[in-house]
């Protein structure tokens, strides 16, 4: 009796405590959001929500009006979203071919690959950029895009996943008569779609957070996706910091709207993604 | 291949991706292939320039000119990278005092700015003198890099004392009074009150105040010839004496930040009293507090010893034209309109309060009206009065290293400070760790110069 | 949350292979055709970049035209500054409590998730996960007004709560920038640890707790004997990715210090000492020199973490 009610108490006492917890992460978000709906000057003289009367809307009516915030906005939809159907496509392919075939060259593909996740990607930066230069991608979506555009980890992912997808499937279709092209797209990945899903939104929020590499490779601010036209508005003769809050507030939306979207896929698919390791 | 197998995520991604690739596609393509390129960071710049340029263009016929506002954090980097790979090099632009020197790096012959030496000297049009004799000339020495000058200053900056005057004024604090550093100091005490109220705003963890402070004593990071000079004798006493000020029980000085929303705040809590404040500046405090109109003045710095340097100067713009133009003669006309052209400068001073170098401009009344914002006073008066004063902030390509040492120096001499019983600052054992803090500070920047040096 | 089991990826399964029919001269080409793409794109800017920054070490890049022969000189230079050595010790440092932090906490939360008797299950999840959508650049943006001294919301708190100095300088104290970019980053990045622990606890073999209650064991012994043993391979993957991630610290520092170092180059990374040397300064040479350094200890320092994990998965059994 006595142990039941104190692992009662325990439980009650352990809830109480993730829910604090829980309130202390969520806190910066609130604290986020009142700050976009207040002005600038009323920014810290509430902690958080001003009075009714003080609740505006002009931080967000500037960060339109002031800067091109549109633009950004649709700059980095567009390149994220792209980056992420051609990572799908090229590493689902690669994946597939590296989890069902036999051939020669596999495993040295493998192990190369395994390599270069360890190097950090700022190595290649200048290189990089040199080459692009050369190949006129520099200041351009494709640069963005391009070298962007195969991903390691998604190819481990996929490979992962597809390996689990009964060989006798793939047998009874070739009888059939479908080719292996057809096999991909019409079996493999219809079973796929719970790692896709999880795919997806990991690639997505790579992409739409990436910073070092278009701050380096963007000139022209009609290119500018919104991290680098974020940063614009902090500068050290000014900051302006309600256009910043408005702007990462509606910076987040699409990819709270994705997770929430896929939510139960990606958990899935972090499972997959970590055996590998 | 009947459908689209990835499934509904990967689906709704793709009709991401058409929408807005159909919605920039719909975007007017911007003219990137105007006559001229111009990238400037500063807003303000960029929006005077805005308003005059097609007047430009009129003038011109067939000139275009294509005017672009870059990040000042991103546009050491731009233009480096512009540069290495010679693509989307503007052919002309602004930079930061602080960031221009790097452009400065490698043998002379690869720098990719324009000597602007022989146009300086050149006779104006309608027989106006030199441009060289009508500018500040200690505002050339921060973009002097072997004796060829890269830049034209856009500004001069000299220094004064921002100042919350109704408080100093329910205090009876007369700031008239208030002529060498010793009597601030001695002021500075009895405003002070720990934790609410400070003197000044000044940091012990950078160097922002401490640097036109140094300069104002004559001293600097380099000399005329691009030797490190940071840990002179003026240097090491400029730190003995700063750092009681921003630490230890004594402390008058306090800082939030110079910048956004956090340190207007400040300002109108009155959290700080005292700001150092160059022309620039004072329109910040225009624009982001405006509610403190009537409030705040200026005062003159108050002077290291008697017959000292009345002010300093912080910040400042320099003006390159890339090798990469091809209308050389062109940009120099855009850049003398811009900076010279007297139907913009009233509009372009009272959006920016800032002086411009040239001194046969100061003339114009705009430079003399009253403003309301700071009590009344002619704050263009008394910046024309200190801008012959500017020091020379000579530079050299490790600009940014012997900055960001400064300022490590700083953090040094604080924590030995505060570690050891707050030693005064004749107290031998303290000077003397700060000569030998600033002279390995030094040697690094110098460790640094040595390999660009050619 | 039953999708995660029907779902759940069979580890020993990963090491079957396909089917090995060569019926059809499609088939055979069929492989290299699939991966094609994915090798062009990835020789192209992945290894040739990997090589050529590996030559460009070894040259000095002084502004943008000239490049002079110098072998091993940039490493040097590398290795005597000290600016270098601050880079890479605030990088340990920050590896070091980021590990120590993240994984015990991540753990530590996802175990309480894992309870069925834990009322708001899903809202806890979003809640510790929500950080995570930020991403680092917005991260950096909110909390570098957070942790203003005087207004920010965390002073604030942490005066009323504790009665910390109102005017505690979070980012311009040396002292305090590190713990405050460690906490900062715990905050961020917990919640997406705990997810990789929970998609893991949720695949451990039920049987295998009730044979261990049925043996007597209580639930620590529980959670030694069954629970760390099975998800291993989860942990050493979030103990690498964590490590690898925290020696590629960039934006996070970058934007919360207004796009400094920080005062006294505490917040300095060696991944912003090779960003200010390679595309501020100009000097690519240098900037790779700086890039394999950082990935040699990279690839070091996660090959040992490897072996110890795996050495340790030995003692258990």
């Amino acid at each position: 009796m006595n142990t039941e009610r104190s692992v009662q108490t325990g439980r009650t006492a352990l809830t109480i405590t993730m829910f604090l917890l829980a309130a202390i992460v969520l806190t910066p978000l609130v604290w986020l959001v009142a700050a976009t709906l207040k002005s600038s000057d009323d920014m810290f003289h509430y902690t958080f929500f001003p009075p009714v009367s003080h609740l505006t809307l002009s931080e967000y009516h500037d960060l339109f009006t002031k800067s091109p915030f549109a633009r950004y906005l649709a700059n980095s939809v567009f390149v994220t979203s792209v980056t992420v159907m051609v990572q799908l496509f090229f590493s689902s392919l690669a994946g597939f071919a590296l989890a069902k075939y036999e051939f020669k060259g596999k495993n040295i593909i493998v192990a190369i690959m395994l390599a270069t996740l360890l190097l950090p990607g700022q190595l290649t930066m200048a290189p990089l950029y040199d080459l692009l230069y050369h190949m006129k991608m520099v200041d351009s979506y494709a640069g963005l895009i391009v070298p962007g555009a195969v991903s390691v980890f998604g190819i481990f992912l996929f490979r992962q996943s597809i390996q689990q997808v009964p060989d006798e499937l793939l047998q009874a279709a070739r009888i059939d008569g479908c080719s292996e092209f057809q096999i991909y797209w019409d079996i493999v990945m219809p079973v796929s779609r719970p790692m896709i899903g999880a795919f997806c939104l990991i690639s997505f929020m790579g992409a739409w957070n990436s910073f070092l590499w278009p701050q380096i490779i963007l000139h022209h601010a009609e290119l500018f996706t919104l991290p680098i036209g974020l940063n614009q508005l902090v500068s050290i003769y000014q900051t302006q910091y309600g256009m910043l809050m408005a702007g990462t507030l509606l910076g987040v939306l699409p990819v709270v709207f994705l997770f929430v979207l896929l939510q139960k896929e990606f958990v899935a698919g972090l499972t997959a993604g970590a055996v590998k390791g | 291949m009947r459908y689209f197998p990835f499934g509904r995520a990967a689906l709704s991604i793709l009709a991401l991706a058409v929408t807005s690739g159909g919605w920039l596609a719909l975007q007017p393509k911007p003219k990137h292939h105007a006559t001229l390129t111009y990238w400037t960071f500063a807003t303000t710049h960029y929006d005077s320039y805005k308003k005059i340029i097609p007047e430009f263009e009129r003038q011109n016929p067939g000139v275009t000119v294509d005017l672009e506002l870059v990040s000042l954090n991103a546009l050491a980097s731009r233009m480096q990278s512009a540069m290495l790979a010679d693509l989307d090099v503007p052919d002309l632009f602004e930079v930061e005092i602080g960031q221009s020197a790097a452009l400065f790096r490698g043998p002379t012959k690869d720098i990719g700015l324009v000597d602007l030496g022989p146009r300086l000297h050149a006779p104006g049009p309608d027989g106006t003198p030199p441009l060289w004799d009508r500018v500040v000339h200690a505002r050339f020495a921060p973009y002097t890099n072997r004796g060829h000058i890269y830049g034209l200053p856009h500004d001069i900056h000299a220094v004064q004392l921002a100042y919350r005057r109704d408080i100093f004024e329910k205090a009876g604090v007369d700031v008239r009074k208030i002529k060498t550093w010793d009597d601030f100091v001695q002021v500075g005490r009895k405003m002070t009150i720990p934790g609410k109220q400070y003197m000044m705003e000044m940091s012990d963890s950078d160097a922002t105040v401490l640097e036109p402070m140094l300069f104002q004593r004559g001293g600097g990071y380099f000399d005329a010839d691009g030797h490190v000079i940071m840990d002179n004798e003026i240097a090491v006493q400029t730190m003995c004496w700063y750092v009681p000020l921003v630490a230890g029980p004594h402390k008058i000085g306090d800082s939030v930040g110079y910048f956004g929303q956090v340190q207007t705040k400040a300002v109108e809590d009155g959290y700080m009293l005292c700001y150092i404040c160059p022309d620039w500046r004072s329109k910040n405090f225009e624009n982001d507090v405006s509610h403190m109109k009537g409030k705040m003045a200026l005062m003159p710095m108050p002077l290291a010893a008697p017959g000292g340097n009345p002010t300093t100067s912080w910040g400042g713009t320099m003006l390159g034209f890339t090798k990469h133009n091809n209308h050389q003669d062109l940009a120099w006309k855009l850049a003398m309109f811009l900076y010279l052209d007297k139907s913009q400068l009233a509009d372009r001073y009272r959006s920016t309060n800032i002086l411009p170098p040239v001194k046969d401009l100061w003339s114009d009344p705009v430079f003399h009206e009253r403003r309301a914002y700071w009590s009344n006073e002619k704050i263009g008066d008394s910046y024309i009065r200190l801008a012959p004063n500017v020091p020379a902030h000579y530079s050299n390509p490790v600009i940014q290293t012997a900055t960001d040492k400064l300022s490590q120096a700083l953090v040094d001499c604080v924590h030995y400070y505060n570690t050891h019983g707050y030693v005064d600052h004749g107290d031998a054992q303290f000077e003397s760790y700060v000569r030998s803090r600033m002279k390995m500070r030094a040697d690094e920047v110098r460790a640094m110069a040595r390999r660009d040096s050619y | 949350m039953s999708n995660i089991l029907a779902t759940r990826p069979a580890i020993k399964a990963a090491s079957g292979t396909g089917p090995r029919g060569r019926r059809s001269p499609s088939d055979k080409f069929a492989p290299y055709l699939f991966v094609s793409p994915f090798l062009i794109l990835f020789a192209v800017f992945g290894v040739w970049p990997i090589l050529h920054s590996l030559i460009l070490a070894f040259y000095h890049t002084n502004g943008p035209k000239s490049q002079v022969f110098a072998g091993f000189d940039n490493f040097k230079f590398l290795f005597a500054d000290p600016d270098f050595h601050t880079a890479v010790w605030n990088t340990l440092v920050f590896a070091f409590w980021s590990v120590v932090l993240q994984i015990p906490f991540a753990l530590g939360l996802a175990i309480l998730l894992n309870q069925r008797w834990l009322r708001g299950r899903t809202f806890l999840r979003l809640a510790f996960f929500s950080p995570n959508l930020l991403g680092q650049v917005f991260v950096g943006v909110l909390f570098s007004v957070l942790l203003a001294p005087q207004y920010g919301l965390v002073n604030k708190g942490l005066h009323a709560l504790i009665g910390l100095p109102l005017d505690t300088k979070w980012l311009a104290n040396p002292a305090l920038v590190m713990p405050a970019l460690i906490l900062t980053s715990l905050w961020l990045y917990v919640g997406f640890n705990m997810i990789y622990f929970l998609a893991a606890l949720q695949a451990v073999d039920k049987e295998l707790y009730e044979a261990a209650m049925i043996d007597g064991a209580g639930p620590w012994r529980q959670f030694l004997a069954v629970t760390l043993p099975s998800i291993r391979p989860v942990a050493v993957f979030v103990l690498v990715t964590t490590t690898i991630g925290s020696f590629q610290l960039f934006e996070l520092p970058y934007i919360m210090l207004n796009n400094s170092a920080g005062p006294d180059n505490a917040g300095l990374t060696v991944v912003m000492y090779l960003y200010n040397n390679g595309f501020v300064t100009g000097n690519l040479g240098y900037a790779s020199a700086v890039g394999w350094t950082l990935a040699i200890g990279v690839l070091l320092i996660s090959l040992a973490q490897m072996r110890m994990t795996g050495a340790w998965k030995a003692e258990a059994k």
